[in-house]
C-alpha cells in the first residue's frame, strides 16, 4: 500500500472521529450536561487513564468467554454443516430447529443455562457458542452445497474418493462461506457472552464487562459504563481482525472477496 | 426415424442417404449404425443407446454411433437434442436406460464449456489434477504438466492462479489437464462455445494440433456448423423432441495425421451448407 493510499485509508475515519469527539466535547461544556448523563470525552479519557487496571481484568474475562464461545461455535459450526450436507436427512431434520434456535432472544434462555449450569464462565461460554453456532453452520452447509457441479464429475470420473472430494474440493470452496458466517459469529460471539453476563455474571473480580456495565448503570457511574463498551468494542474488533487476517491468507490470491477494490 | 443415420463416405458429400435408407455398399452395416472408416475397432459405441429420465422424460431416442480410434468425431444440433446426454453417457457419468454403450478404454478426460479449475489452485497444480487424482507418480505428472502447458502456450504462467488470466488462457488449461492424465479419449462439451471467434479458431487450431501430436480420439460437441466441419472426421447431426440422431458425415477433406494435407475448401463449404440446411429442415 503505497504513502498517499494509506492516508486516503486512514484520514477520513480519524479524521470523522476526532470531529465527533471535539463536537461532543463543545456540547457537553456548552450546555453544562452532567456527567453521570453523559460524560464528556476527556472525562472518559481521565477516568480511562485511572481506571484502566479496574477495566483490564473484566474485558480479559470477557474476552477469554467470547473466544472460547467463538472457537466452539467455529468448530461445532463447521461439523454441523459437514453432517447437514452429507445426510441429507440430518439437514431435514436439524436445519428447522437451528433456524428456531437463531429466533429465540438470547436474553430469554440465558437464565436457563444459569439453572443448568449454574452462574459464571462456563455458562457465558455456551451462551456465546450457541449465538455464534448458527451463522457458521448454516455458511458452511450453504458453501458445501454449491460445490461447482462439474467440478464434482471432473473428480468422480478421476475415481477420487468421497474423502479427497470433501478435503481437496468441497472444504476449500466452502471457504468463503465458512469465513463469512465465522465474521458474523465474531461480533455474536462477543454479544453473547455480554448477554451471559448480564444475567450470570459473578462479582468478585470474576465479572467481565457485562456485569460492568449493568453494575456502573445501576450506580450511575456512566463514564465507566462508556469505558466498558468501548472495551467490549475492542474485543469485538480483535475477534473480527483476526478472522479478516486468517481470510486475506487463505483467500488472498483467489477469490473477490479478500481482493484489494480495483481502481 | 430415431437412432437412424447414414454414412457418407469420404469425398463424396452426394451420395449421402435420408435417414434409415443406407444403401448396402463396401461400408456396409446393420441399418442406422454409422461405422467409421477402416477396419479399426470401435473405441466407444451406441447400439441403440437410449435415455428416459426418472420423471418420464424423453432425452434421447435409441441411437447408434461408432467413434472411430484416432478420429474426431463432432456432435452437432439444437439445444436440448441430447448430446451432452450422449457425452456424458460415454464419460460414464450417466448410463442408457436401454440399448447399451462399449468403451473400450478407461483412459479418458472430459473438458466441459467452462475451464472449471479450482480457484485456490495454482495453474500448475490445475494442470496436474486429474493426474493426481489418478495417483500418477508426482515426478511423471509433473513432467506431463509441463509439456502440456508448453503446448497450450502458458510457459511462464504456471504460478498464476485462473482468476489471473483470460477467459481463453483459462480454457487452455483445461486443454493442457485434459491431456496431463494420458488419456485415449477426449469428451469435449462445447468447450470453446464461451470464447469469442478468434480464441475459438485458435482453440480449435490448438486441438488439431494436440489431435495430431497424441492420436486421440475426441469426442466433441458444438452448435457451430463451421466448427463442426472444420474439426470432424466424422459429423453427428442431432435433432430435438425427444433427441434423435438424424445423419452421420464422413468428413470429404477431414484433419490429416500429420497436418501437411491440405483442406478441400469447396467441399467443407458445400458439407457445411447440407448440414446448415437439414438442421434448418423440419423435425431437427
Amino acid at each position: 500500500m503505497t504513502r498517499s493510499r494509506l492516508l486516503w485509508t486512514v484520514l477520513p475515519p480519524v479524521g470523522a472521529l476526532l470531529l465527533g469527539l471535539l463536537g461532543w466535547q463543545l456540547v457537553v461544556v456548552l450546555f453544562g450536561i452532567p456527567g453521570y448523563l453523559l460524560p464528556s470525552p476527556a472525562t472518559m479519557v481521565h477516568t480511562a487513564l485511572v481506571e484502566l487496571g479496574t477495566i483490564g481484568t473484566p474485558a480479559w474475562v470477557t474476552m477469554r468467554e467470547a473466544y472460547v464461545g467463538f472457537l466452539l461455535a467455529g468448530v461445532g459450526g463447521v461439523l454441523v454443516g459437514l453432517m447437514m450436507s452429507r445426510w441429507r436427512l440430518l439437514e431435514r431434520g436439524l436445519y428447522p430447529y437451528l433456524i428456531v434456535l437463531q429466533t429465540i432472544p438470547i436474553v430469554a434462555i440465558a437464565p436457563l443455562f444459569v439453572v443448568w449450569l449454574g452462574p459464571g464462565a462456563v455458562t457465558n461460554t455456551v451462551v456465546a457458542a450457541m449465538i455464534a453456532l448458527f451463522p457458521v453452520a448454516a455458511n458452511t452447509l450453504a458453501g458445501l452445497k454449491s460445490t461447482d457441479r462439474n467440478l464434482v464429475q471432473l473428480y468422480t470420473m478421476a475415481g477420487a474418493s468421497p474423502l479427497v472430494r470433501l478435503l481437496s474440493l468441497r472444504l476449500p470452496g466452502a471457504l468463503p462461506a465458512i469465513l463469512t458466517g465465522l465474521r458474523v459469529a465474531a461480533g455474536a460471539a462477543v454479544i453473547g457472552a455480554i448477554v451471559g453476563e448480564f444475567v450470570a455474571g459473578v462479582g468478585g473480580g470474576q465479572g467481565g464487562l457485562g456485569y460492568v456495565i449493568t453494575e456502573s448503570a445501576v450506580r450511575l457511574r456512566t463514564p465507566e459504563l462508556f469505558l466498558a463498551v468501548l472495551a467490549a468494542c475492542a474485543v469485538s474488533l480483535l475477534l473480527f481482525g483476526a478472522v479478516v487476517l486468517v481470510e486475506r491468507r487463505l483467500l488472498g490470491r483467489w477469490h473477490e472477496s479478500a481482493l484489494p477494490a480495483e481502481e | 426415424m430415431a437412432g437412424r443415420a447414414d454414412v457418407r463416405g469420404p469425398q463424396s458429400p452426394e451420395t449421402a442417404q435420408p435417414a434409415g435408407t443406407a444403401q448396402p455398399a463396401e461400408t456396409a452395416q446393420p441399418a442406422g449404425t454409422a461405422q467409421p472408416a477402416g477396419t479399426a475397432e470401435a473405441l466407444v459405441e451406441f447400439v441403440g443407446a437410449e435415455k428416459v429420465f426418472g420423471n418420464g422424460f424423453r432425452a434421447l431416442d435409441p441411437v447408434d454411433l461408432a467413434l472411430a480410434p484416432s478420429e474426431i468425431t463432432v456432435l452437432v444440433g439444437p439445444s436440448g437434442c441430447g448430446k451432452t446426454t450422449l457425452l456424458r453417457m460415454a464419460a460414464g457419468l450417466t448410463a442408457p436406460t436401454g440399448g447399451r454403450l462399449v468403451r473400450r478404454t478407461e483412459r479418458m478426460s472430459y473438458v466441459f464449456q467452462d475451464p472449471t479449475l479450482l480457484a485456490w489452485r495454482s495453474i500448475q497444480a490445475n494442470v496436474e489434477l486429474v493426474a493426481r487424482l489418478q495417483g500418477v507418480p508426482r515426478a511423471l505428472r509433473r513432467e506431463r504438466a509441463r509439456q502440456a502447458i508448453a503446448m497450450v502456450g502458458l510457459s511462464g504462467f504456471e504460478k498464476a492462479y485462473p482468476r489471473e488470466l483470460s477467459g481463453g488462457m483459462r480454457m487452455r488449461v483445461s486443454l493442457a489437464r485434459s491431456v496431463t492424465s494420458d488419456p485415449e479419449l477426449l469428451l469435449m462439451d462445447e468447450p470453446f462455445a464461451a470464447l469469442d471467434e478468434f480464441n475459438r479458431d485458435k482453440m480449435g487450431a490448438e486441438l488439431l494440433q494436440l489431435w495430431r501430436l497424441r492420436g486421440l480420439t475426441v469426442m466433441f460437441i458444438t452448435h457451430s456448423i463451421s466448427e463442426a466441419v472444420r474439426l470432424g472426421h466424422q459429423i453427428a447431426v442431432l435433432g430435438s423432441g425427444p433427441g434423435h440422431l438424424v445423419r452421420v458425415f464422413r468428413s470429404p477433406s477431414p484433419p490429416s495425421a500429420d497436418g501437411s494435407a491440405g483442406r478441400d475448401d469447396a467441399a467443407l463449404r458445400a458439407l457445411r451448407t447440407e448440414i446448415s440446411e437439414l438442421l434448418g429442415g423440419a423435425r431437427i
